[in-house]
């Protein structure tokens, strides 16, 4: 299979810059949650739910120093054309969890919330490539729909290299044959609160990808603040409604 | 470098707007209303670049400029900012009328879930107990706490004072407050609750109500009691729908010292009244999703509205019909509509 052609494809159609299909929606499930989101990243699917902030359950026995952030992440079995059974310890998944945690650890504005836990819980509903990325997407959406106070929009893309070519959003096939980053931008800005690199890469390329990888997820950021937007402005006028 | 992103067409007629141009007016008018966007702010936007404001909720200070922390719409008080969130749990302030339900019971007090970001407590110092206000607390009462309140119940409070921290003290230091019984809890966001003077009503159908402002509500059987509540109608409509002569109005009465003292352990009974009939069960029930109703459609929930729902709901002979989508959207459009005919909407 070619991964990239010399025309300038890919697999898919795309060209080296094009995102895929990006679609999100909040306040998925307003009856189970206290926020919730939906993300579609090309064939990605996954729905996350916030609850909290809520009491934490062992709060005043002991100041815990752990985080009082969780996140938990649920592959059923047919998220992937492998059919494999994923196990709630699966090492792959607890270790997307810490980089999550972390992550977010940073964003939320953790001291509006003293003696608190923020739980929340993600379903993969289909897992085609850039599965942290749009894990990523789908907590900062929810997050907002819970009415959590952040810095700023966290956004992720993952960006692949083919020979010298950066290649933007990998699915899960190019996943598998070129090495990639994934990272997280804080908002509009170019910090960056996430990079994950799991295979080699050679250092003058890094330069090349980060680069192609913020604007990327300043585009991912303005179509998710998009929607915000929509949903908040259709609440709002059912508010001055009444 | 530029990113083409492939994304379905949108079908609303959103257009953004391009944010720095609409900040330039705030330094112009000021004092103006129009100031200030007015349309909703995301997380990690530049509010205001002005110091003189003082930075309220949902909003944080980074290099002499505010920021917005939350996705909702601007609030200003004098020259307090916040940016109040869409959606978000409960905050309690200081005299609302609020519905919960115990938790724990610990030293001294009980931990009452409302619906908040923490827990609230209630002192035991701070709720009535048999034989009257002035009685005072022994520690054979501290002993016997789960007698009075246990883990499950729910009762209705007023939030007394907040800690440093956000949580809420509550108390029940009056009749109106206290154990509740004979009814049906309903829980809706706390947005959709209406701050306003009275959160308990009388509904037709011999039905009170009580809107607790954290979205918890409590609907029951009209306790008809052997007094008559010295309260003032204010609410003309209110007059004209309670049409029996002894009512009990858990919002609106004062009573005698005592009256007080009658109290006796009757407020902390577990037992509902033997005899509540089928068609105030009913009635219940069609209030509950008549709630649900309004609820789903996002409308503010006040007494005026639910009586409304209510009599649209009559157009569906069973109750238990109003839990289709369908349904409970026709009976929203109903209220919004007979507002609008009424020219209140």
């Amino acid at each position: 299979m070619e991964v990239y052609s010399p025309e300038g494809l890919r697999a898919d159609g795309r060209r080296w810059n094009e995102v895929r299909n990006f679609k999100c929606h909040i306040n998925t499930h307003q009856n189970s949650s206290d926020g919730s989101s939906y993300v579609e990243m090309g064939n990605t699917k996954v729905v996350c739910l916030v609850s909290g902030p809520m009491e934490s359950p062992s709060s005043g026995r002991k100041p815990n120093s752990s985080s009082n952030l969780t996140v938990s992440i649920s592959m059923p079995s047919f998220v992937s054309n492998s059919r494999k059974k994923f196990k709630k310890n699966d090492k792959r998944i607890q270790e997307l969890c810490i980089f999550l945690v972390k992550t977010f650890e940073q964003i939320v504005i953790m001291k509006n919330y003293p003696r608190t836990i923020i739980s929340i819980s993600i379903v993969v509903l289909s897992q085609d490539g850039g599965l942290l990325p749009s894990c990523v997407n789908a907590i900062t959406l929810a997050l907002i729909d819970a009415g959590i106070s952040m810095y700023d929009y966290v956004s992720s893309i993952n960006v692949g290299l083919y020979d010298t070519t950066p290649l933007l959003d990998l699915n899960h096939l190019e996943e598998n044959d070129l090495s990639f980053l994934t990272l997280g931008v804080v908002g509009k800005s170019e910090k960056i609160s996430l990079l994950l690199l799991e295979d080699k890469l050679s250092l003058d390329n890094l330069e090349k990808l980060l680069a192609i990888g913020i604007v990327g997820c300043h585009r991912i950021r303005d179509i998710m603040d998009q929607e915000i937007r929509r949903h908040g402005n259709l609440r709002l006028s059912k508010i001055t409604n009444k | 470098m530029d990113v083409i992103s492939i994304i379905r067409p949108k079908v609303t007629g959103y257009d953004e707007e391009d944010s720095d141009v609409e900040m330039s007016d705030v330094e112009v008018n000021l004092d103006k209303d129009s100031g200030l966007k007015t349309d909703v702010v995301t997380p990690g936007e530049l509010v205001t670049d002005d110091p003189i404001w003082m930075r309220g909720h949902g909003t944080y200070f980074l290099n002499e400029k505010t920021y917005s922390a939350v996705a909702g719409s601007i609030l200003k008080v004098n020259r307090l900012l916040s940016v109040i969130p869409l959606r978000g749990r409960y905050q309690p302030e200081t005299g609302d009328h609020i519905i919960g339900r115990i938790k724990e019971v610990g030293h001294k007090r009980w931990k009452v879930d409302i619906g908040g970001k923490q827990d609230a407590v209630l002192m035991l110092g701070s709720v009535n107990l048999p034989g009257g206000v002035l009685r005072r607390k022994s520690e054979s009462d501290e002993l016997q706490m789960r007698n009075f309140l246990k883990e499950g119940d729910l009762l209705n409070a007023e939030v007394q004072s907040l800690f440093q921290d956000g949580a809420a003290s509550l108390h029940t230091r009056s009749l109106k407050y206290g154990k509740l019984r004979n009814g049906y809890f309903v829980k809706v966001p706390s947005s959709l609750i209406v701050r306003s003077k009275n959160h308990s009503h009388q509904l037709p159908g011999n039905i009170s109500i009580i809107l607790g402002v954290n979205g918890y509500i409590w609907i029951s059987k009209n306790v008809s009691s052997n007094f008559d509540s010295t309260n003032s109608k204010t609410n003309k409509h209110e007059a004209k729908l309670v049409n029996h002569g002894k009512e009990y109005n858990p919002g609106q009465g004062t009573l005698s010292i005592p009256k007080l003292e009658e109290s006796s352990w009757e407020i902390y009974s577990d037992k509902n009244d033997p005899d509540i009939s089928e068609s105030i069960r009913s009635t219940i029930a069609r209030y509950v999703n008549c709630i649900k109703c309004l609820s789903h459609c996002e409308i503010g929930i006040t007494e005026q509205r639910i009586v409304t729902a209510y009599e649209a709901s009559m157009a569906y002979e069973n109750a238990g019909s109003l839990i289709d989508v369908e349904v409970m959207e026709n009976i929203g459009s109903d209220v919004i509509n007979g507002e609008k005919m009424r020219g209140n909407g």
